[in-house]
């Protein structure tokens, strides 16, 4: 275990040294800045590296999704999660899936402000991203870039201190039962998001906030949107919320066009229209050129109150809810699976979707436009960002087991 | 054009034979009347047209008639009449947790005699009568399998009194088909569900026995794998059961059909006596293999995703778009695999699996 050694010692001459934190801190917010710059080369050599996201795409959901990202509020989050000598694991698997390079830069910079060395696998889907996030903090500090190593190994995770996963169900407990019991594990599972709507909403704001919610990342997060649920007691205001919501997403196309679809992708995208499309009195609103529907965008007003189908790719699916409760129900309906419910228009309303979270039903509340950039410090899947790495005190036989 | 004229012309035709010649006049003509057919009397149908932005009047040429989806079938009856009328309902294949295609019928008439006629043509071209091994559920333990009713029918039609479905509805056991199978003396036609063919292979297998089935045997394997056994390639499977039935390749046929249509391809390896992995459709299934973005119709020998317009579906649609992926060559259809795992690039929830169970208001 070569690697894993190298790591052990490049985090111990690291964190041997009482200003370790702010070396850190200082080095992750040095690379965020070098990302974060106006004509940043990392987002260059991050767009000439993929196609599945335009570059419009790439920009507004790196730039604004790290910004808030800073040093002081890796400093408060380390003061408040990781107080005194709060011991966390030396290396840190980071086992990464998806394709959204902000939902995979924190999952980095997480485990190093921890403490931790980090062995992080990227995800097949983009191969390049972590890679390029380590580059960067490579060219702020080396002896904090020391601490990284980017593996392809599928078994690496095996031999670390702590695992942090990502993936679908299947992948996760594969994860689970290879790794030993003693040592920390936190997964994320897939997941998905909702977005509520008031009956207090301004349409338009309210469209143009969910619609660029639903196209940055093209909709393939677990942040994004995968339905709307709008609270139209009356039946009247659902209809003028989809027309104003396909203005926004045919404005989005031009601004922040799509990227490439796979051909599977494509085929999704036909297949999930016409399954909206035909259910007993939807209504379908989709993208067009050269005067026939193409796949950009679709928006399904649906006249059931059960579940639609769920958006991805930019198909959206708006649902109409009698009034708050309605909300809540849908939302325990999905607690295993949701992550962010994205809100507007609820006024003084919203302490219903606070309980709501309270009680596990998602992990994140957020007004909508700002759902795919949450805060460094949120509770993903309700793990604690620097908490969930705790190790227990150590007693004598306990360490005998750990690093 | 009532519907009984446009099944009393469909039926003359299949009444010719699946290996009668092909006529694109006919072709086009039938599938243009009952277009404007299914236009006016199958609402959903008709609202995917509108959302194509065609109908009747926009159709000079059948290539231009728009397809309905598979999923389509998943959520709405797609049926040109009242479900009162409905005799029969398959669904497609899944687990419980997704949810299934639909495929309401008001006759059986046109998918029996389609089915028939291509079966006949492909399965036993050369003998009348033969007794069948089934390795699929009949109709009565599966009643919303169009597999199972096909079988059937084909057992009714060609099969002799020795015929024997194997699998019940709570399954199977594959010993009871290899006692079936040692003892037979007469040519015997091994048909069903590729999964099943692997399950028997993998029992002769841990059973370190290989069978030798009478001369002018066959063996007929349909679908996909789902999940049900270890996956292989078409060339894998037809060369293990070359290998553990004793059938000769040239004697071993795929057929390629799916819930949502009324007629099938096959290999017609049992016709020329040679295999190959071109499949063959009667004169009134057509395909065309299309762009998945564009939907714009490929060159031959292209491959893209499939689309079929099968004249038998009179009370359906006739247009079916699917997520299958394949090429039309000289020989004829080549099915390449799916276009599957749409969530594979992100990290969103798969929606079938999602929707099974979480509808509070269902």
């Amino acid at each position: 275990m070569p690697e894993l050694e190298q790591l052990r010692t490049a985090r111990a001459k690291l964190w041997d040294d009482p200003g370790a934190e702010a070396r850190v801190i200082a080095a992750l917010d040095g690379a965020l800045g070098l990302w974060a710059s106006a004509d940043s080369e990392w987002r260059a050599r991050l767009l000439e590296g993929q196609t599945l996201y335009s570059g419009a795409v790439l920009e507004l959901g790196l730039v604004r999704g790290i910004a808030h990202w800073t040093a002081d509020r890796m400093r408060e989050l380390r003061a408040r999660e990781l107080p005194g000598d709060t011991r966390v694991p030396a290396v840190t698997a980071l086992w990464l899936a998806g394709s959204i390079p902000p939902a995979m830069f924190p999952a980095m910079l997480l485990s190093l402000l921890a403490g931790s060395a980090l062995q992080v696998k990227p995800p097949s889907g983009d191969p390049h991203s972590p890679e390029l996030f380590a580059r960067s903090i490579r060219e702020v500090d080396a002896g904090v870039a020391d601490c990284i190593a980017i593996t392809h190994s599928r078994d690496a995770f095996r031999n670390a201190d702590a695992l942090i996963a990502h993936g679908s169900d299947e992948t996760l407990s594969l994860l689970r039962g290879n790794f030993p019991d003693c040592r920390p594990f936190v997964g994320h599972g897939h997941k998905l998001s909702i977005a509520a709507v008031g009956r207090d909403a301004d349409l338009e704001a309210a469209a143009s906030a969910v619609a660029l919610d639903a196209a940055l990342w093209d909709g393939r997060g677990c942040l994004s949107p995968a339905w709307v649920w709008i609270e139209d007691p009356q039946s009247t205001r659902a209809e003028r919320f989809c027309d104003a919501l396909a203005r926004a997403f045919a404005r989005l196309a031009r601004e922040l066009p799509r990227g490439e679809l796979s051909a599977a992708e494509q085929a999704w995208v036909r297949d999930s229209r016409a399954r909206m499309a035909v259910r007993e009195r939807s209504r379908i609103w989709t993208s067009e050129s050269g005067g026939r529907p193409d796949t950009a965008w679709t928006v399904a007003l649906e006249a059931r109150t059960n579940f639609a189908l769920p958006g991805m790719l930019r198909t959206l699916s708006v649902v109409r809810v009698p009034d708050a409760a309605g909300v809540v129900e849908r939302c325990a309906a999905l607690a295993p699976h949701l992550s962010c419910i994205g809100h507007c228009g609820w006024g003084t309303r919203t302490e219903f979707l606070e309980e709501a979270v309270q009680k596990g039903m998602g992990s994140r509340l957020c007004p909508s436009g700002t759902m795919q950039f949450p805060p460094l410090d949120w509770k993903h899947d309700g793990h604690a960002p620097l908490a969930s790495l705790r190790l227990p005190d150590a007693s004598p036989a306990r360490q005998a087991e750990l690093p | 054009m009532s519907r009984e004229d446009l099944d009393r012309r469909v039926l003359e035709w299949i009444g010719e034979g699946a290996a009668a010649p092909p006529d694109d006049e006919r072709f086009d003509r039938l599938a243009r009347d009952l277009f404007a057919y299914q236009y006016a009397h199958n609402l959903p149908y008709r609202k995917l047209c509108e959302l194509a932005g065609r109908g009747p009047d926009q159709v000079s040429h059948w290539r231009e008639i728009p397809a309905a989806p598979t999923g389509a079938f998943k959520e709405a009856r797609l049926a040109t009449f009242p479900p009162e009328r409905e005799v029969r309902a398959f669904r497609t294949s899944g687990s419980t947790t997704q949810r299934r295609g639909l495929s309401s019928l008001d006759t059986l008439d046109l998918y029996e005699a389609s089915s028939l006629a291509s079966f006949g043509a492909f399965v036993c071209p050369d003998l009348e009568r033969t007794r069948f091994a089934v390795l699929a559920p009949d109709a009565t333990a599966a009643p919303d399998s169009s597999l199972s009713h096909m079988f059937e029918v084909a057992v009714r039609e060609f099969g002799n009194t020795h015929s024997h479905f194997f699998v019940g509805a709570q399954g199977w056991d594959p010993d009871a088909l290899i006692r079936d199978l040692e003892s037979t003396r007469e040519p015997v036609a091994v048909v069903g569900t590729a999964f099943a063919f692997v399950h028997l292979i993998d029992r002769l297998e841990e059973r370190s026995e290989v069978l030798e089935l009478p001369p002018g045997s066959r063996a007929m394997e349909t679908g996909g794998f789902k999940g049900r056994s270890r996956e292989l390639s078409r060339d894998e499977l037809h060369d293990a059961i070359s290998l553990q039935l004793g059938v000769g390749r040239e004697r071993i046929v795929n057929q390629y059909g799916m819930c949502e249509l009324a007629s099938q391809y096959y290999e017609p390896t049992l016709r020329t006596g040679v295999p190959t992995r071109a499949k063959q459709a009667p004169p009134w299934l057509r395909t065309r293999v299309v762009d998945p973005e564009t939907l714009e119709e490929l060159s031959a020998g292209a491959s893209g995703m499939l689309v079929h317009y099968d004249l038998a579906n009179t009370g359906s649609v006739l247009a079916v778009q699917t997520s299958d992926l394949g090429r039309l060559g000289p020989e004829g259809l080549e099915v390449l695999g799916r276009l599957e795992g749409a969530e594979a690039r992100g990290c969103s929830i798969a929606a079938d699996a999602l929707l099974a169970g979480t509808n509070p208001g269902a």
